[in-house]
């Protein structure tokens, strides 16, 4: 997918200005929080369920080129095939030879992120194969003109019921539905079609059990029993962190992406497939790809951000993210929004391509305490941002800026001074008034908000003054 | 355990913007018997430039203001923000110099909060001043979620007799302050504030009282813009010391 | 070079891999394998009649409906009865290990097969079901299509009591002692599907199943 995160700024601006957007942004902000608070109490011991979960994926992502291997051995066991590739360009490549090879020329997809990472859709378009999105946000975004994800669980949080009964209207070509189940009963019927005519199902995969060699899927909707189910060939796109040790690891992530995801305390479908049909049985795939994707992955194992890998797209720290309960997805400018997307975009899409989004964050740390891997986002986003300085890749006059800030507070006469005379100023500015409407030294403050004025005075010198008169009166 | 001797981290926000919260935290602090010297070259505890990706001015600021208060048997911070950088962060910092970490980690255990200092350290009955009205508490973000900053100040303020708590909802929410990003992404920062001051509002008190000057500086100049000039926006440490 | 070693060649490098700490690290990782230690669980009754109990509870709270027979003998009735209630029609397609249940008497048409589009009702078993999250564990094989629970609008599951586990961790232990290794597809089930995809409205129905029935047989 292009990256256009380096109009962040621009965007989130933009996203501040759309009233609709905003609307819909404040509906839905309060129910993912409130339903995973609800959702956690049923978890006795939270914290150590938690800490098991950090635990296992640190387990194998401390050795993962060995459960890697692992895996692989124990999926081609099972009469499945599994292919490597290094980005999206490769991605697309074998997919596309696998549609060929089995005279492919539908695929029905469930949702994946990387294989928007990877733009997907568009290489099998361009191949002549036919891919249909069959998760409903996924779909609603794909008639719509091939709309970008703007949550990684809720693709289409940002429209409202509005929206999607215009684009229905207009794409189905059917009467304008005001009722959500309506909507969903029409999507559904066009979808049903396609589950049976695809001859390739495609998803991704929330997890890979090394114990069986299987991928395991988290669904509600039953797209993703479809798509693995009906067609004859089935292609699973994850990424190589994925690989988790055993079933018991499994059911103990099991407790808690739901709940971190949807606040539901198990998805509506938790399937674990693993190899082909067998002749004799009614459904099945009778072909399964594995494609194992690196895409930026294997340069973060070992380094200092490999606690990212640790993620398993729950959205939870998207979810109670102050920015982006404010700007939605979109502005984030790539597949993954939010904080985990902050660290990601960098990491797997270019440093240099993100400038914003490492700052795009007020490190309050509240995506840090609902991560259910307990991945320190706010430390790694600081992280960043120090590469970032050390790679001279911030504004000019920031870097001065801060040298200067920091030369001089190192220098407390020269401090005070500035402080002093900082004081005054300020104060000067406010004149009567209990604030300043416009802050010549730092007017982003004040587009959106007064700067309450100053006392006049700095602590020090006051503090200096009294002092003395209490040396003098003694 | 009387004449602790508690050295005062006024902070550079504090020192700029409001000495008054600095001379409240004194008199509580006094007031509870400790001995206070506020280190008259003290400047900033560095968190902006470690904030902005400038390690090395963030270390060389770390150094000096550890220089200044090791010798302290407490460091007392009236912010949970600037507290937090230096019982958190300084270790952190000088994992290549042993002698630096250790004095960082020496300097850790002895600094808190104030509200913390006063409720779990000292442990006081009683706090200097009144406070006639209904207040709301904002809780800010490393207060709260590093330093475990919740029930102290509010126990603080229960020990005033005229002060009435009313819970915001979303008390526990970014005000979106966030140290540079409030001028980095100023629009995002003050749509943030918005929430924040809705949430006030809605609580119907017309004070509203937090530990941390950043944020309150935050919330106080978008309620201004909001064309609220009446609520009340006060650090915890002058309301507690009657200076309100 | 192959995508595969360059990708896990960068992954060893990263990882300072040498012969020596891969002898370790596969020692760990076959203790890792071997481990069945269940990370920490909710707690959960485990009296026969509590584990019943609760997951009907939680199976209510995914939004199935629940009720309890005696034996085996009353299910195709109770189906029948429930079938009417939902005016819902009287043709199902039906797993094969249940096919020998006496339906016609019931007024029931069943069909063993895989399931169709055409498929209104789908009446399957389970593998077990789960107490903690009110959840079926389907196994697939030959005389237990995973279609049959999908396809149709309706799905109604006959759950013996005796296979209610208190965790997904007993599932999988029993599935490791009946079957050895895991079938092409363990499907855990837990109420109707359903989509939040609209201004999060949870709406039942998505593309499975408008409403799961299960039919609890005590003995």
């Amino acid at each position: 997918m292009e990256i256009k995160s380096m109009r962040f700024k621009a965007n989130a601006e933009a996203s501040l200005a759309n009233v609709v957007l905003q609307g819909n942004l404040k509906n839905a902000k309060g129910k993912f929080v409130t339903k995973r608070a609800e959702a956690i109490k049923e978890i006795d011991d939270f914290e150590g369920t938690r800490d098991a979960a950090a635990a296992i994926r640190n387990k194998v992502i401390d050795n993962l080129d060995l459960w890697l291997e692992r895996f692989e051995t124990r999926a081609q066991e099972t009469g499945a095939t599994v292919l490597w590739a290094k980005d999206g360009a490769e991605v697309c490549r074998l997919v596309t030879e696998i549609a060929r090879k089995h005279g492919v020329t539908k695929v029905t997809k469930s949702k994946s992120m990387l294989s928007e990472e990877a733009g997907l859709n568009q290489a099998l378009e361009a191949a002549g194969i036919q891919p249909v999105e069959t998760d409903l946000g996924e779909y609603i975004l794909q008639v719509d003109n091939n709309e970008p994800p703007s949550h990684i669980i809720a693709p289409a949080v940002h429209k409202s019921l509005d929206d999607v009964a215009d684009l229905f209207h207009k794409v189905h070509g059917t009467p304008r539905k005001t009722e959500i189940p309506a909507l969903t009963r029409e999507a559904r019927e066009v979808l049903r079609g396609h589950f049976l005519s695809a001859e390739m199902g495609l998803s991704g995969g929330n997890f890979l059990v090394a114990e069986t060699g299987s991928v395991a899927l988290v669904t509600n909707e039953g797209n993703g029993r479809m798509v693995t189910t009906m067609p004859k060939v089935h292609v699973v796109i994850t990424g190589i962190e994925k690989v988790i040790p055993t079933l018991e690891d499994l059911s103990t992530l099991m407790r808690l992406l739901p709940r971190s995801a949807t606040g539901q305390s198990i998805s509506n479908y938790f399937s674990i497939l693993t190899g082909v049909k067998k002749p004799e049985e009614h459904d099945g795939p009778e072909h399964l790809y594995f494609v194992l994707v690196d895409s930026g992955r294997a340069d973060v194992v070992g380094g200092e951000f490999h606690e990212m890998l640790r993620c398993i797209r729950c959205g939870a720290c998207m979810n109670h993210c102050p920015v982006y309960q404010t700007i939605g997805g979109h502005a984030y400018g790539w597949v993954y929004p939010g904080p985990m997307g902050s660290v990601l975009t960098p990491l797997y899409a270019g440093i240099e391509n993100s400038i914003d989004l490492p700052h795009a964050a007020t490190l309050c740390n509240q995506c840090g305490v609902v991560c259910p891997v307990k991945i320190p986002l706010p430390d790694l986003l600081r992280k960043l941002r120090e590469k970032q300085t050390d790679a001279g890749l911030r504004p000019l006059t920031e870097r001065i800026g801060l040298r200067v800030w920091a030369w001089v507070a190192q220098r407390p006469a020269l401090y005070g001074l500035g402080a002093r005379v900082g004081a005054r100023y300020l104060k000067w500015l406010a004149g009567e008034d209990k604030s300043i409407r416009l802050l010549p030294t730092a007017p982003e403050w004040t587009r959106g908000r007064d700067f309450p004025a100053p006392q006049g005075k700095t602590f020090r010198e006051l503090y200096a003054a009294r002092q003395n008169s209490a040396k003098g009166s003694a | 355990m009387a004449n602790k001797r508690v050295g005062l981290f006024v902070t550079c926000l504090v020192d700029l913007m409001r000495p008054r919260i600095g001379f409240a935290a004194l008199k509580l602090l006094e007031g509870a018997g400790c001995e206070v010297i506020v280190p008259d070259t003290q400047t900033c505890c560095g968190q902006p430039a470690w904030n902005s990706g400038d390690k090395g001015g963030a270390e060389a600021l770390a150094k000096k203001a550890i220089a200044e208060f090791e010798g302290f048997d407490y460091i007392v911070v009236p912010s949970g923000s600037c507290g937090d950088h230096i019982r958190t962060e300084y270790q952190g910092m000088f994992a290549d110099e042993p002698s630096w970490r250790d004095r960082a980690t020496a300097m850790a255990a002895r600094t808190y909060e104030l509200t913390d200092f006063l409720a779990t350290v000292l442990k006081v009955d009683s706090v200097p001043g009144d406070y006639e009205g209904t207040v709301t508490y904002h809780d800010s973000c490393s207060g709260l979620r590093s330093m475990g900053i919740k029930q102290q100040p509010r126990a603080l303020l229960a020990k005033m007799k005229g002060v009435e708590l009313k819970e915001m909802n979303g008390c526990e929410e970014c005000c979106g302050f966030g140290g540079t990003f409030s001028v980095k992404f100023g629009e995002v920062s003050a749509a943030i504030a918005e929430r924040k001051c809705d949430f006030i509002h809605a609580s119907g008190a017309p004070t509203v009282v937090g530990g941390d000057l950043g944020c309150l500086l935050n919330i106080e100049g978008k309620l201004r813009r909001m064309g609220d000039d009446s609520t009340r926006v006060l650090h915890v440490a002058e309301v507690l010391a009657g200076d309100a | 070079m192959s995508s595969r070693e360059d990708i896990l060649g960068r992954v060893r490098a990263a990882l300072h891999r040498n012969a020596g700490n891969a002898a370790v690290a596969r020692e760990v990782m076959m203790a890792a394998l071997a481990n069945r230690t269940p990370g920490p669980q909710p707690a959960v009754a485990c009296e026969p009649q509590a584990l019943l109990e609760r997951f009907r509870v939680k199976s209510e709270q995914a939004s199935s409906t629940v009720e309890v027979v005696a034996t085996d003998a009353e299910v195709p009735a109770a189906i029948a009865k429930y079938l009417a209630a939902m005016k819902l029609p009287t043709t199902a397609v039906v797993w094969a290990s249940l096919v020998a249940l006496d339906w016609a008497a019931a007024g029931l048409k069943v069909e063993a097969r895989g399931a169709r589009d055409a498929d209104l009702v789908g009446i399957t078993g389970c593998f077990c079901a789960v107490a903690e999250t009110g959840t079926l564990m389907m196994t697939s094989s030959p005389d237990t299509p995973a279609a049959v629970s999908l396809l149709p609008e309706t799905h109604i599951a006959v759950v013996r009591a005796a296979r209610i586990v208190p965790y997904m961790e007993d599932a999988w232990n029993l599935a490791r002692a009946a079957l050895g290794s895991l079938p092409r597809a363990v499907n855990f089930i837990s109420g109707p599907s359903r989509t939040g995809d609209i201004e999060q409205t949870i709406v039942l129905g998505a593309h499975g199943p408008y409403r799961v029935h299960l039919v609890i047989v005590e003995d």
